[in-house]
């Protein structure tokens, strides 16, 4: 009996320890299916996270989101920051979907033949965009010989000359442990282009024998990263195991991950209560569902480590409207500070989060967090924008009705007539059609996407705008797209207002500020400011970080303070219930490297909302002296 | 028969040339911009963008592609996704997700046939009593709350219930059960509805009365005659039960997380992947005509009143 009982208490011992130990299995779920395993076309995140796993490039992001060494162990670049050599670790290999090696080396011409791959436009990488193709030298004339010779527009070359010329285009292997970049204008932010997908390695020896198939199966390619993919089934499983040889295989504590294909949130979170994930997201329903449970304690929502933190949200105002009415109006400066502190911006997302609806409201454009001088001062705490972040939530209906009052001052002859307006009809059909008067009140169509929540967002927004102005000012028409707001309300001019979310492509504030100039492939309101155009061309011409940022921080500033855009919320954030402990795994704004599973440490139990906090509270003490550094 | 045979292939044929035909022209009516998130606007310009589709082929004149489509065909290859699953040979997919769906839609078939027969027969020989109350009350159910429903009660509270994963598996056999009940059960209560509704016809017949009037026993008239006569037009429909299995259920495949073929067309439609979508047409199609034509042979099997075309041409020389 006495060893019985010491077997049990063993037994006990054993199992408490491995109750606050790590796992070394990681189970979630994903609701994208992912498309190939072409690594480097990765339209959905299901693709990103896969391809982030099984490839390494030659830089990734740590837990700080800071650049560090990944296949390349060290780098330099010139001092006009026009050219960027980085040298290789040495003695890697490629590996197998079953995990062995292969007699290929990792090697710098991998890099060279990775973008030669991506250049060709018969592969079909649409996600090299124009920002890539003109940063590397010799790279857009590469890429449109071939399309022209393609579309038959080019006669005076053929495709194996054209192909040939790739040696002219700015990546060389000058021996097999260094890839040199040479780009077209000074990038101190290079680095945030290598962890895109477009900068990974391919060994040419292998795509050259698997031709077309490349990417379709999990033997057709090799892997870099730290696991490789054990499973593949479509719209079913992917497993990942362990690279065995993997440089960096010290900070792999995860040895599987099991990623289910699962389309229904609820199943998602009951199978976390049932033990089988170690993930759950939640959508605010949910959250509620789970109110009064046990589970409770452990909901936490995590912004800044959601994949589309980066994502901004704002309106869009038509500055060239084909309706008269609302084009006056949104040409005039005080009517869009009317609006800029009249959208009560909490109000409209505690749609999407009942609970914390201003945790997520975002100021600038350029979000916070991404951009960092040589000091580690954030380009959002540079003066200009600085105070644009610290006013927080500015909604203030009083200062709307002021400058609306002004607004029509300046635009009707105080007996509701607009000035300069005529009657007319304005045709966005099939989203909507409107008789103007050219009078009060102000009439405008206000395109949303056609779902529930933005159904009623559009409501309330309505419900939200002619509140604050008066019926007898403002009378906003609700019209819907389909499912493309892009292709059918933007692109043909069919709308007034509208909402849309932008993504953030690499660590400048160029990303969004040189897209937002006039004429600017994000300036979907067509306004035209030349001061703020003349300081963003100013910004980028400039190399040293705190000047360059200085600049764009006065311009993005001009810009808010003009209300060309009206900046809302952040995009990507959920709540969710989870065994992984925060903090341990990389994080980010762009590229991929940031959903690497690499440190990630799961426990065997939930993390509470609680230990989540001191979690927290602890990295940003720890991410502010790693930031100083 | 064989001339009969000879003009209803001939006639399946074109209804399969006049599918594939109307699907193809109807693809390249969609407009181009299907294939572009927002971000391609921004980072491709129209020259890049054109590239783009043509390297997909669908630039192409509807002519070159359906001659390409054709050709391909006549060699065994389907061609490849190109947007669903970029460059994975479209005859891949098709076999990777395929037996899924077929397995599956089998047993339930199987099921639905086995379950939804017995309580047919049991209804109408009980007619009016409380095996048919009963009966009614599940088909009543089954065909009025909308399926949702009570595939969610089956998934969330008798996984529960029992302790079965969520979710299907194929190293798990327990994980096969739900999803085949799930498929069953609207099977069962049509194959119940009906034979239960035929039988009862056919139990009011002349030749049922002369029947029993002779002597024989109620089993038997039910067994020998009834039952016989009144499965005929059910038979009809089988064969085309058993093909179209492999279409799958976008509902309880994506419910169970099946890697079947529910949801495939959907999916192909949505994304324009036009390889994908011929092919999956042309299957469907293939499968559907083929499943009528032969619920047609098999029904001039099992029922001696109908002898199809060569017997009408016997019975006008009489």
């Amino acid at each position: 009996m006495k060893a019985l009982k010491a077997g049990l208490g063993i037994v006990l011992a054993l199992a408490a320890l491995g109750a606050a130990g790590a796992q070394d299995r990681y189970d979630a779920t994903y609701g994208s299916e992912g498309s190939s395993l072409r690594y480097f076309y990765t339209p959905t995140t299901t693709d990103q996270r896969i391809a982030a796993n099984t490839q390494d490039g030659l830089v990734e992001q740590d837990r700080f989101g800071k650049f560090v060494p990944s296949l390349a162990e060290s780098w330099s670049a010139n001092a006009d920051m026009t050219e960027w050599t980085f040298k290789l670790r040495k003695g890697l290999p490629w590996v197998d979907s079953t995990g062995q090696k292969t007699t290929y080396e990792i090697s710098a011409d991998d890099f060279v033949e990775g973008l030669r791959y991506v250049a060709d436009p018969k592969n079909g990488i649409k996600n090299l965009s124009s920002d890539v193709r003109k940063l590397i030298v010799g790279l857009n004339g590469y890429y449109y010989d071939l399309v022209d010779i393609d579309a038959g527009k080019k006669k005076d070359m053929t495709r194996a000359e054209a192909l040939a010329n790739f040696s002219k285009v700015g990546i060389a292997a000058p021996d097999p442990y260094t890839v040199v970049f040479k780009l077209t204008r000074p990038t101190p932010y290079f680095l945030s282009f290598l962890v895109m997908e477009l900068f990974l390695p391919v060994e040419k020896a292998f795509l050259d024998s698997v031709g077309l198939d490349f990417g379709v199966a999990k033997d057709k390619l090799l892997y870099s990263g730290a696991y490789y993919i054990a499973d593949w089934q479509r719209s079913k499983l992917i497993q990942l195991k362990a690279n065995p040889h993997y440089w960096d295989a010290k900070k792999i504590t995860v040895k599987t991950v099991n990623l289910q294909y699962v389309v229904d949130p609820t199943v998602e979170v009951a199978m976390f209560q049932r033990g089988e994930l170690s993930q759950a997201n939640l959508g605010a329903d949910q959250v509620k569902a789970l109110e009064k449970t046990k589970w409770a304690q452990y909901i936490y929502s995590d912004p800044p480590s959601a994949s589309r933190y980066s994502v901004t949200y704002w309106f869009v105002q038509n500055f060239t409207s084909a309706n008269p009415e609302w084009r006056a109006f949104v040409n005039n400066l005080n009517f869009r500070k009317a609006l800029y502190y009249g959208i009560d911006r909490v109000k409209l997302n505690e749609l999407d989060d009942p609970y914390k609806p201003a945790a997520i409201l975002r100021n600038t454009v350029v979000p916070e967090g991404q951009v960092f001088d040589e000091k580690g001062v954030d380009y959002t705490e540079y003066p200009g924008v600085k105070e644009i972040r610290a006013a927080g939530n500015y909604y203030d209906k009083q200062k709307a009705r002021d400058y609306f009052k002004k607004a029509l001052a300046e635009l009707t002859d105080g007996k509701g007539a607009i000035k300069g307006v005529s009657p007319g009809v304005v045709d966005y059909k099939p989203i909507a059609e409107l008789k103007v008067d050219g009078k009060l009140p102000l009439q405008f169509v206000y395109v949303a996407l056609p779902d529930a929540v933005e159904t009623k967002r559009a409501i309330l927004l309505k419900a939200m705008l002619e509140e604050a102005f008066g019926k007898e000012n403002i009378e906003v028409t609700i019209g819907q797209v389909i499912d493309d707001m892009f292709a059918e309300a933007v692109e043909p001019r069919r709308f007034d207002l509208l909402h849309d979310n932008f993504r953030f492509g690499y660590a400048d504030p160029a990303a969004q500020l040189s897209r937002l100039i006039t004429g600017g492939g994000i300036n979907d309101g067509q306004y035209s400011d030349p001061e703020f155009d003349k300081l963003v061309a100013d910004a980028m011409g400039m190399t040293k970080l705190a000047e360059r940022y200085k600049t764009f921080a006065k311009a993005e500033a001009l810009f808010i303070d003009r209300c060309y855009v009206l900046p809302w919320v952040m995009g990507g954030t959920a709540y969710q219930i989870t065994k992984v402990v925060p903090f341990t795994y990389p994080r980010g704004g762009f590229g991929i490297t940031r959903f690497k599973y690499k440190g990630m440490v799961v426990e065997k139990n939930p993390i509470t909302a609680k230990r989540y906090e001191s979690l927290r509270a602890e990295f940003y003490k720890e991410l502010g002296k790693a930031s100083a550094k | 028969m064989f001339s009969y045979i000879v003009k209803r292939l001939g006639q399946s044929l074109l209804t399969v040339a006049i599918v594939i035909v109307s699907v193809f022209l109807l693809l390249r009516l969609m407009p181009k911009n299907g294939y572009f998130t927002r971000e391609d606007y921004v980072s491709l310009d129209k020259e890049a963008r054109t590239a783009y589709l043509r390297n997909l082929g669908v630039l192409d004149d509807p002519f070159t592609q359906f001659s390409r489509f054709m050709s391909g065909l006549a060699k065994g290859d389907l061609g490849r996704s190109i947007t669903v699953y970029p460059r994975s040979p479209v005859l891949e997919v098709i076999r990777d997700k395929a037996p899924y769906s077929l397995w599956f839609g089998l047993a339930a078939l199987a099921l639905s046939m086995g379950l939804g027969l017995g309580l047919g027969i049991l209804m109408a020989r009980y007619k009016d009593s409380i095996v048919d109350g009963l009966g009614t009350l599940y088909v009543t159910i089954v065909r009025a709350i909308p399926s949702l429903i009570w595939l969610f009660f089956i998934q969330q509270w008798v996984t529960a219930l029992l302790g079965w994963p969520m979710l299907f598996y194929e190293d798990r056999p327990i994980s096969w059960i739900l999803p085949t009940i799930s498929l069953a059960l609207s099977g069962i209560a049509w194959y119940a509805i009906w034979l239960r509704r035929f039988m009862v016809d056919e139990e009011n017949r002349d030749y049922v009365k002369f029947a029993t009037a002779k002597g024989l026993a109620r089993g038997r008239v039910m067994r020998g005659h009834i039952l016989r006569n009144a499965l005929v037009p059910l038979v009809q429909y089988f064969p085309q039960q058993v093909l179209l299995t492999i279409a799958g259920s976008l509902l309880i495949e994506s419910i169970y997380s099946i890697p079947g073929m529910g949801g495939l067309l959907v999916n192909a439609i949505r994304q324009q992947d036009n390889p994908l979508v011929q092919a999956l047409v042309l299957l469907y199609a293939v499968l559907g005509v083929a499943g009528v034509f032969l619920g047609d042979l098999l029904m001039a099997l099992v029922d001696p009143r109908i002898r199809l075309a060569d017997a009408r041409t016997k019975g006008g020389e009489a």
